[in-house]
């Protein structure tokens, strides 16, 4: 086929295409609706959820609903292909260090001792699988909303996507997680988030390719 | 392209139009091993990425660093997948100079290869659009079809297309 016959056919295809907003915009809600049905079928919110939102527990919920805001604005942006990361990741690795500072001074006030106490098994395992279960639906509507772009980085913007999806499951299983040490709950639900950053970086190399 | 993003196809062929030569410019000056129906190949793809991708294009931003970038990103990929590594300036683009412009426009087989691959009526559609310069309405008469139906097999097609290529290079 001839060059100039391509473009008269590719002309003709003027179908508005939808972007990667546009996806979202679409598919978020059922996910995010999916994600909800799914926690107050088996999940279901904690007793004491009135006195933890007053007390310093209600961040469990609010920093990973924050991160997870930051982790798909920047997705959203490097899904451009002439897009540069700029303010958005800085933000990001801010958010990092700080939550990595944060488990830094708690260890220093309860030692490796109490570190290994606050891991208990059986609240760990249920963390680990929780989160990244609550995840699934919204790390597949990212993923799809993320293949109508053209990130020149799939595989990064899948993380990105990922580390969203993962931090807006950590934010509502928090409503369940009746733990609320700060040397059980930074390095958990980090821990689950970026098994659910490592699945988006993984599918994203493959779906976001283009 | 914002006149294209409304459906003006006139417009947008006319955009095209004025992309391929600079595409072509950059991909004969890298690809010298590939041969003109190898590079004419990696052009076509070049642009199959401008069109599936167009909605990445913000309307206020510029069109230009857009439309290197996928370029670029198209460019290398094409000759990443055949198995020569290269390094691509953007630069490359901006200091371009158009291909000079042969009178026969090269014909390519990648394309050709793949339409035989696809589902006849799809590959119909297209060869009528392409080849023999019909219109939506045309093909809708001819093949006793809605327009809108033809619209939408010819989107399905395009994409086909993509994907088909990108598994023939693996």
């Amino acid at each position: 086929m001839k060059t100039d016959d391509l473009i008269m056919a590719l002309s003709q295809d003027t179908r508005p295409a939808p972007g990667v907003a546009k996806r979202l915009v679409g598919v978020l809600p059922v996910a995010l609706f999916v994600t909800l049905a799914a926690f107050v079928l088996v999940w279901g919110v904690r007793p004491d959820l009135a006195g933890a939102m007053t007390s310093p527990a209600v961040l469990k919920s609010v920093v990973p609903l924050v991160l997870a805001g930051l982790a798909g604005t920047l997705a959203l942006t490097l899904s451009r292909p002439e897009a540069q990361a700029g303010r958005g990741a800085i933000a990001l690795g801010i958010i990092g260090a700080v939550l990595a500072g944060g488990f830094v001074v708690a260890l220093g006030r309860g030692g490796v001792a109490g570190l290994v106490d606050a891991m208990s098994p059986p609240s760990l395992l249920t963390c680990l699988v929780s989160i990244p279960a609550l995840s699934l639906p919204l790390v597949a509507a990212a993923l799809w909303s993320l293949s109508a772009g053209a990130p020149r980085r799939p595989a990064m913007v899948g993380a990105l996507g990922g580390l969203s999806a993962g931090a807006l499951g950590a934010s509502v299983y928090a409503l369940y997680c009746d733990q609320d040490a700060a040397l059980f709950v930074l390095p958990a639900y980090a821990a689950a988030i970026l098994i659910v950053s490592l699945v988006g970086m993984l599918a994203g190399k493959r779906v976001l390719a283009w | 392209m914002r006149a294209a993003n409304c459906g003006d196809a006139a417009a947008y062929r006319q955009l095209l139009s004025a992309i391929t030569p600079v595409v072509r410019g950059v991909v004969r000056a890298r690809g010298t091993g590939l041969g003109p129906e190898g590079c004419e190949d990696v052009v076509q793809e070049v642009l199959l990425a401008i069109h599936l991708k167009r909605q990445t294009w913000r309307e206020d931003a510029p069109l230009r660093p857009w439309l290197y970038a996928i370029a670029r990103h198209k460019t290398a990929d094409a000759f990443r997948a055949r198995g020569n590594r290269i390094d691509l300036p953007i630069e490359d683009f901006l200091d371009a100079l158009p291909a000079p412009e042969v009178p026969d426009p090269t014909q390519a087989r990648d394309v050709e290869k793949v339409l035989d691959r696809l589902e006849p009526r799809a590959a119909d559609i297209l060869r009528g659009l392409g080849l023999r310069g019909e219109t939506v309405a045309e093909t809708a008469a001819r093949l006793d079809m809605s327009e809108g139906a033809v619209r939408v097999a010819l989107h399905r097609g395009l994409k086909a297309i993509a994907r088909l290529r990108e598994r023939m290079m693996e």
